[in-house]
């Protein structure tokens, strides 16, 4: 009977420290979250997030950019993000991929406004080779619309959309310089997924081949910048690299346009 | 202070045949095999992350947000995931711009993951494991008999009843709390009661307010969580208690609370169409989601609105129990 006693005395005390405990959290939780305002300071806040050294090994790969540089279209999922990595490895340089930031549909002013959070900021901090993908959906916009009505952009309206779009790529590409200055800047080209469709194959042509100039021209101001041709795949029986959704590279242009860009990387 | 008196031996009695029949015991013994299995699992996730994102945890993050907003511009994605994936977004970035890993390795961490994941389903079994059969036994057994022919009144036997099993109620979640730290510690170190965890993230729509976010230490958020989770556990002892006593068999007893948890686990998934269904408790039951700033399962469910649900069933469910109990007629 004695043990029975302890039993008692110790359940009794522990579960009634327990409930006391327990009823103290739920009173604090329940102020808490019904004004949150009120308990604010309780501790410090980190102040934001400072930017931090930069460790990048010469062949780290941070993508950033639309759905290409995400590597939509490819089954495997690796894009040319990994399949460039896997390529530098296989010539048995040390990297990785830091972070791919691609995200499908993005253009260039929804990336202007990404490069200020401070989680992209890093990710390109901690690269040494940096790979944009963007212009595609600023000059495709709405390809159905292209394709589908009778109103074919006239010369001006492209050269419309390239001034308008061109100068937040000139934003992109200073930006993108200022925040991690050491990395090698590589820009894949843009190419022109309807050079097999009558009709709308000369205006694609048109747009594509102003924007990848200027591209090459708002590169050529920078130090460090290479630009990865990728117009030429695609013109001659474009089937054979893009995807069923007739938009995308398939895994072979993915492979094709990181063979390219492995070659111009390669340097001693 | 006469009836007190009264009922303390009684509380005695029960308690000392709770652990007597060794009720508690399987509870712990549950907790020390499973708890193992979950911090080895969360082991193996933490290296394969390693393995792709080094020591980093803000390149982690990051890649988390790019992923999440890729998925909101699928047409495939329905309406209310991509919901939750936008608020997620906005709470990582708020993480990221004050440099605070949101999933800092740790005992404590790990103890914090635990309970927001066991707070709807896994918590609420133990509980249901020592108040199902709290009175349904002692029917079982006959011994109920006995209990009712001494000169005490019935409504005194069942109250101390069930203060033993609220007892029990509040040691299970501390030796939930304990085990978790203590074992998941052996992994992952013992460190982190300090870091600080975001709370107050405020939901208007898809849209986070954060003018009320603020740190509180972890282990502070930890006892906030344990304190939520005391209130819907014991609202779930005092619907399993209903139950042993309306119904005389153990096991049906079980039955009928383990189906109706269960149901709330699936009814929270789909149930966002069917408005009506916040009423239930079992949709209730993730009081801790307000405090991390997770979207309710339903629109239109806040703190009040699941603490006013919750304490209305309990209230319900005790006043059965009492009605029935003083007024049946016990046979067998």
């Amino acid at each position: 009977m004695k043990s029975a006693s302890r039993i008692w005395r110790l359940a009794g005390t522990v579960s009634a420290l327990s409930t006391l405990l327990l009823l103290g959290g739920f009173i604090y939780a329940v102020t808490d979250i019904m004004n949150p305002s009120a308990a604010k300071g309780s501790l410090e806040v980190p102040s934001a997030l400072e930017e931090h050294e930069t460790l990048a090994g010469a062949w780290d790969m941070t993508v950033i950019g639309d759905s290409l540089a995400k590597g939509t279209g490819d089954d495997t999922g690796k894009g040319f993000a990994r399949r460039s990595v896997e390529l530098l490895q296989e010539q048995g340089h040390e990297s990785k991929l830091i972070n791919n930031l691609g995200i499908n549909g993005l253009d260039t002013e929804k990336l202007l406004s990404m490069l200020d959070d401070p989680g992209v900021r890093h990710a390109l901090q901690q690269a040494g080779i940096i790979v944009l993908s963007i212009g595609g959906n600023d000059l495709f916009d709405g390809t159905e619309r292209m394709a589908s009505s009778e109103h074919m952009p006239t010369p001006e309206e492209i050269e419309e959309a390239v001034s308008v779009h061109s100068e937040h790529y000139r934003q992109i590409v200073a930006e993108l310089k200022e925040i991690n200055t050491q990395a090698l800047l590589v820009y894949v080209g843009l190419y022109n997924p309807f050079s097999d469709l009558e009709g709308i194959k000369e205006t694609g042509n048109d747009a594509v081949a102003r924007w990848n100039r200027m591209a090459q021209e708002t590169l050529n101001e920078y130090e460090g910048t290479l630009i990865v041709p990728t117009y030429d795949l695609f013109t001659l029986g474009p089937v054979r690299y893009l995807a069923s959704d007739h938009f995308h590279p398939n895994a072979d242009g993915y492979q094709a346009i990181a063979e390219r860009m492995v070659q111009g990387l390669a340097r001693e | 202070m006469r009836a007190l008196n009264n009922i303390l031996p009684l509380v005695k009695n029960e308690t000392i045949k709770m652990i007597k029949k060794k009720r508690f015991y399987v509870i712990l013994l549950v907790l020390i095999v499973l708890v193992p299995m979950f911090t080895y699992a969360q082991l193996r996730q933490a290296e394969d992350k390693r393995e792709k994102f080094g020591t980093d945890w803000r390149r982690e993050v990051q890649q988390a947000i790019t992923d999440n907003q890729n998925s909101l511009g699928s047409d495939r994605v329905p309406e209310e995931w991509k919901k939750y994936r936008r608020i997620y977004i906005q709470q990582m970035k708020y993480y990221l711009e004050h440099d605070v890993n949101p999933r800092e390795p740790g005992g404590v961490s790990f103890t914090r993951e635990f309970l927001d994941n066991a707070a709807t389903l896994f918590i609420p079994l133990l509980i249901m494991g020592i108040a199902s059969d709290i009175v349904s036994s002692e029917r079982t057994s006959g011994t109920i008999k006995m209990l009712l022919t001494r000169p005490i009144r019935r409504w005194k036997v069942l109250l101390s009843k069930l203060i033993t099993l609220q007892m029990f109620v509040s040691l299970t979640i501390i030796a939930t709390c304990v085990i978790c730290y203590l074992i998941s510690g052996l992994f992952f170190g013992y460190s982190g009661l300090n870091l600080p965890v975001f709370t107050g993230f405020q939901l208007q729509g898809a849209e986070v307010d954060i003018s009320g976010v603020h740190a509180v230490p972890q282990w502070l958020y930890i006892v906030m969580q344990a304190g939520l989770i005391w209130f819907v556990s014991v609202v779930v002892a005092c619907l399993a208690f209903m139950v042993s006593v309306l119904v005389r068999s153990t096991s049906a007893s079980i039955v009928i609370m383990m189906a109706a948890l269960i149901a709330g686990n699936i009814l929270t998934n789909m149930a966002a169409s069917w408005t009506s269904a916040k009423y239930l408790f079992m949709v209730n039951l993730g009081l801790t989601h307000y405090l991390a700033g997770t979207p309710a399962p339903i629109e239109g469910m806040t703190l009040g609105f699941s603490l006013i649900v919750l304490a209305v069933w309990g209230a319900c469910s005790l006043l059965v129990s009492f009605l029935v109990f003083t007024k049946q007629d016990i046979l067998n």
